[in-house]
This record gives structure tokens, sequence and C-alpha cells, in this order.
């Protein structure tokens, strides 16, 4: 085979299989060191935020990502945390990184008038003392 | 109008080569042109397969990659770039057969050639002869359209049909010869080979007689500089673009550097008597109808086609589908044949119905492509703002890589865009008038014959027009 038939070949892979292991590979470089939460804002009469209730350990560094996958503004506010978007728009993530600090229940909201039952969308963090754990359990 | 003129103005002969300069013949020739685009574009479909299939079925369509940029950035582009200017050059780049003619040949950059051998891996077979026409196209180019309110809001809808095109393709590629997939079965085919008779762009022979000389037909067989018309197009004799998929192999064949990539006025090919059949005027006329189906449940205000396009209930979405078939397949061909009817009998002329039907057929592609274009105008201007999110964010995973993930959505000259829409519209009526005047011409032998028998014709180009005026700004 030619040099540049290896090198066309090559460009494919990498076009294809590189595009995929380069993606997944900066997403988790990205998210490195630190717990990952999916939340999905959602009105009351279609579930409510899922997971309604986040679990976290005190002193451990998370990352909360806001998904709204409804054609409805959301909002997002934790205050206990001082944490706030002022809009998430349909489809849109948004990123919070934040480290719990205390133990206890803080409720979080959604801020943006989204739907009649709009003050029933609202979920709980649950902080807890952290406890030992082996290294590849995060 | 003058004769032999587009519009009066350009001589329909003109031609500009763009091939005479060195560094663009060299670009043509080259094996990496069109590999290096396709590869590309196969880097981009990657991240739009992704997409739609991380994005599945939840996300809503405006903050997705695949979505945003397959049905906002890739059709309005098609629409309004590449098919009118650049002709079929979306098919020089496509990623979709990609596989498929890897598989087939083996090779990616090099030319697999040994004189008297079939170079190509698989059954090789011939496509049967009755499905060698639009057809095919046409109806799965229909039928697609009936998913067409699930493919801008659901990405695993737009994940699905790219993923289906791509296995349909290779699982071809290995029966059938060469581009057979793209020649008689992919759905986006054949609205662009037709459109592309309007193109501004032509590959074309330079001079016949050195072919007619020439034994060897390097262009049709193939021969170590590159392959055999992949589109199995005579490429010394074709003289419209409908079935030339712009790969540019016989430019490279060509021992006497006796092709072109040439400029040239729109519409030209819409005048070449060769070749023409029924398939191609129902490609028209189904190309005209979806654009006027497409603008009155996406861009129209009446909300509950909206919900019958996209399945809010199933009756609502059978009503859609069944509207939709029969005002393509039945009501607007029968409105054409009544105003093509009143055409041969005002020319008073013995011509068959059938070829009167054929040829002012072709009159309607500038419109259709007008029509097309303005219904990607009210695309674009306000819906592009989105492309910004999703380059930062294409999988929406929370990435923001170019600082415009959350770019607030800004819709830009939709002030004018109405009036874009009409002049867009009075653009393409102008060209379809000036076509079917010659087309008229062609038909009818006696010139003052043609005038009558246009006029019909004029009459339903102009009743179009205004019943799409009419939807863009009410």
């Amino acid at each position: 085979m030619k040099r540049q038939e290896v090198l066309a070949v090559l460009l494919a892979v990498l076009a294809t299989v590189g595009t995929v292991v380069a993606a997944i590979w900066y997403d988790r470089s990205r998210d490195a060191g630190r717990d990952v939460v999916e939340l999905l804002a959602l009105q009351p009469k279609n579930g409510n935020w899922q997971p309604n209730e986040i679990r976290l350990e005190r002193g451990r560094p998370v990352r909360l990502k806001i998904r709204n996958v409804e054609t409805v503004s959301h909002g997002f506010a934790l205050p206990e945390f001082g944490i706030g978007i002022a809009e998430i728009q349909p489809g849109e993530v948004h990123v919070v990184d934040f480290t719990p600090d205390r133990t206890g229940i803080f409720p979080f909201y959604c801020t943006v008038w989204c739907s009649p039952e709009h003050m029933a969308m609202a979920g709980r963090v649950i902080v807890t003392e952290s406890v030992a754990r082996a290294p590849s359990d995060r | 109008m003058r004769e032999g003129y587009v519009l009066g103005l350009i001589p329909e002969t003109w031609r500009f080569e763009l091939t005479q300069f060195p560094w663009v013949r060299r670009l043509f020739k080259s094996r990496w042109m069109p590999l290096a685009l396709i590869l590309f574009n196969v880097f981009l479909f990657t991240l739009i397969l992704m997409a739609g299939f991380f994005g599945g079925l939840m996300l809503p369509g405006n903050y997705n990659f695949g979505i945003m940029i397959v049905w906002i950035l890739w059709w309005v582009l098609l629409m309004t770039v590449l098919v009118p200017v650049l002709s079929r050059f979306w098919c020089t780049m496509c990623p979709l057969p990609f596989l498929g003619e890897w598989l087939q040949r083996l090779r990616l950059f090099d030319v697999r050639y040994e004189k008297g051998r079939n170079p190509y891996f698989g059954l090789n077979k011939r496509w049967p002869k009755s499905l060698s026409n639009m057809w095919l196209m046409n109806i799965l180019f229909l039928v697609t359209t009936f998913a067409s309110g699930f493919f801008t809001v659901r990405p695993a809808a737009t994940f699905v049909l790219l993923t289906a095109i791509i296995a349909l393709a290779v699982a071809l590629s290995l029966i059938y010869r060469a581009r057979t997939f793209c020649l008689y079965v992919c759905p986006v085919s054949g609205f662009q080979g037709l459109y592309s008779n309007f193109a501004l762009t032509e590959v074309r022979v330079k001079d016949p007689e050195i072919c007619a000389r020439h034994k060897q037909k390097g262009c049709v067989v193939g021969n170590e500089w590159g392959y055999g018309c992949p589109w199995l197009l005579l490429p010394y004799a074709f003289r419209r673009n409908t079935y030339c998929g712009m790969c540019f192999e016989c430019l490279k064949t060509c021992e006497y550097d006796n092709m072109a990539v040439n400029l040239r006025p729109p519409g030209v090919d819409l005048l070449v008597d060769e070749k023409r059949g029924l398939d191609e005027a129902y490609k028209a006329l189904i190309m005209l109808g979806i654009a006027i189906v497409f603008f009155v449940t996406f861009q129209g205000p009446w909300g509950t086609l909206k919900d019958w396009a996209n399945a809010a209930t199933l009756s609502g979405y059978l009503a859609f589908i069944g509207l939709h078939t029969s005002w393509n397949l039945i009501v607007l061909p029968a409105i054409f044949l009544l105003f093509v009817w009143l055409a041969r009998r005002a020319a008073g002329q013995p011509v068959p119905l059938k070829k009167v039907y054929v040829n002012f057929s072709y009159a309607t592609v500038p419109l259709g492509l007008a029509a097309w274009i303005a219904f990607s105008l009210g695309i674009i201007l306000p819906n592009g703002s989105y492309l910004l999110h999703v380059l930062s964010d294409p999988f929406a995973w929370g990435w923001d890589l170019f600082g415009t993930a959350h770019f607030p959505w800004t819709p830009v000259f939709t002030g004018i865009m109405p009036y874009l829409m009409i002049l867009t519209l009075l653009i393409g009526l102008l060209f379809s008038m000036d076509i079917a005047f010659k087309i008229a011409r062609q038909t009818f032998a006696e010139p003052e014959a043609a005038v009558r028998g246009a006029l019909p014709i004029l009459g339903f180009l102009g009743a179009m027009t205004w019943g799409l005026m009419w939807l863009f700004v009410g």
C-alpha cells in the first residue's frame, strides 16, 4: 500500500473512531475528580426534577449537569449554597460546580414560572458526612 | 425575448472554464479531491450521529447538533447555494456512500486497476432497468417527508434516518455496481439531480472530436489514474447535470485533459430535450408540492396542521400523510395536467399530451427551487443562531468549546424576511417563464402556436407564485 493510501485510511479511522474516543475522553477528563449528578428539569406533571433527591457527601466536589428536556424554560436555585441559574432554556444544559461544606437537607427549586404546578417543582439535596470508600468507588 | 439567450441577456452557450487555470485543474485531478472533503464530512457526520444517539428521544431539537447541522445548516446550504450554484457538489463530498464505496474499491486513495479486470469487490450487478429512473427516489423522498415533523424535534429520528441510509448504501454497494444507490435510491439525490439542471456549474467534455478519435475511453472503463464514471454516464456525451455526481473521476482519467468544470448561465440544461420523462416531471411537481406543504405546515399559522405532522394524535398523523400524499401525487399533478391540456388546446398542434406535460414540467423547476430557497430563508434567518450553541456543546453534555454554549436566540433580518422571500419567488418565476416560452418553442413547431401554448403554463406558474406569496406574507 502506498503512503497516501495509509494516510487516507488513518484519517478515516481518526474521523470516525477517533472522534468518538476523543469526545468521550474529553468529557470524562472534564469531570475528573468530581462526582457528577445529571439533573433533569421536568414540570411536576411530567415527573418533577429527576432525581428528586440528590445525596452528596460533605467536602466532596460535585458537578451538577442540569438539563432542560422540555419545551418550556426552567430555572434552578439551591439557596443554601448560593447557587442560582436564572433561566435554563429548552434543550440547554447548565453546569454547576460546588463542594458542600455542611451536612443537612437543602431544598432546590425551579425559579421560572414554568407551569400551573410550578411551585411544586422542587427537590432536595441531602448532604451527609463523608464515608471512607475504595478509590474506584465514585 | 432573444432566441438563445437566458432572460434575453446571457447567451445560453456561454461558458467559463474554471479548469483552464492550472492550479484548479491540478486540484480536480488530485485523488485527494474529493476524498479530503468527504473525510471532513465523515468527521462531521460522526458528530451528528453521536448527537442523535446521545440526544435520543428526550432532548428538544433546537439544541441538538445533529438536528441543527442537518436540518438548519445542511438543508439550507443545499437549497440556497450548493444545488443552484454548484450543481451536485454535495454528492461530491457526501459521506453517506463513503463506507460502501470504500468496500467496493477496497481502496480509499489509490486506484485499484488492472487492465481487463473488474476492480470492484462485491456482486457488481446491474440495477433493474425498470427502476433505472426517478420513481423510486420520488416515493422514498415523499415517504421520508412523512416523518418531517419528527426530524426537527427528535434527535433519534435524524439518527435513525441517517444510519438507515448508510446501511442501505453499504448493502446496495455490495450488490450493485458503482453508485447505484446514489443514482436510483438515495432520497435526496433525485431533486438534486433535477434542480442541478438549473445550476451555474457543470462538468462537460471540451472537444467531442478528441473523444471520438480516442478509443480507450478511460473515463468509462477506468485506468491507472481513476475509476470509470461511478455514475454510469458516458462523460464524453452527457448533456444534462441530472445524473452527474461531480466526482471528477473523468477529469482524472482523461488522458487529453478534455474534461472541464465550467461556469454557465442558469437553467440551460432544462432546455436539453434528451431523456426527459414522466419520472422527472413528477419529481418537479412533487418538490413544488412538498415546498408548499412544508410552508403551510411548519411555517404557517395553522397549529392543528403542526399537531398532525408531529403525530400528536394517530388520526391526525394519518390525515397529514393522506393529505400530503394526495396533494403531491394526485391533486397538484392533476391541476398541472389541466393547464397542460389547455396549453395543448390553445396551441392547436398534434403533440401527444404526455410529451407536452413532461416538457412543460421542466419550466416549474426554477419556481420550485425558488420556493425551497424562500422556505430555507424562513428556517435560517430566525433559527441560525442556534448553530452557535450546538457548535460549543454538540452533545448537550455541558461543554462550552467556543464560549457560545449559552448564546441567546438571535433572529437575523426577520423584519425583511417576507420581502426576501417574495423577491426570491419573483426571480424564480422570471426564470420559469423564460424556460416555459422556450419549451413551448421546442414543443410546438409554429412560433405563434408556441406563444398560445405557453400562456396557460404562465397562468399556472403565476397562480403558484401568487399562492406562495400569499402564504409567505398573508
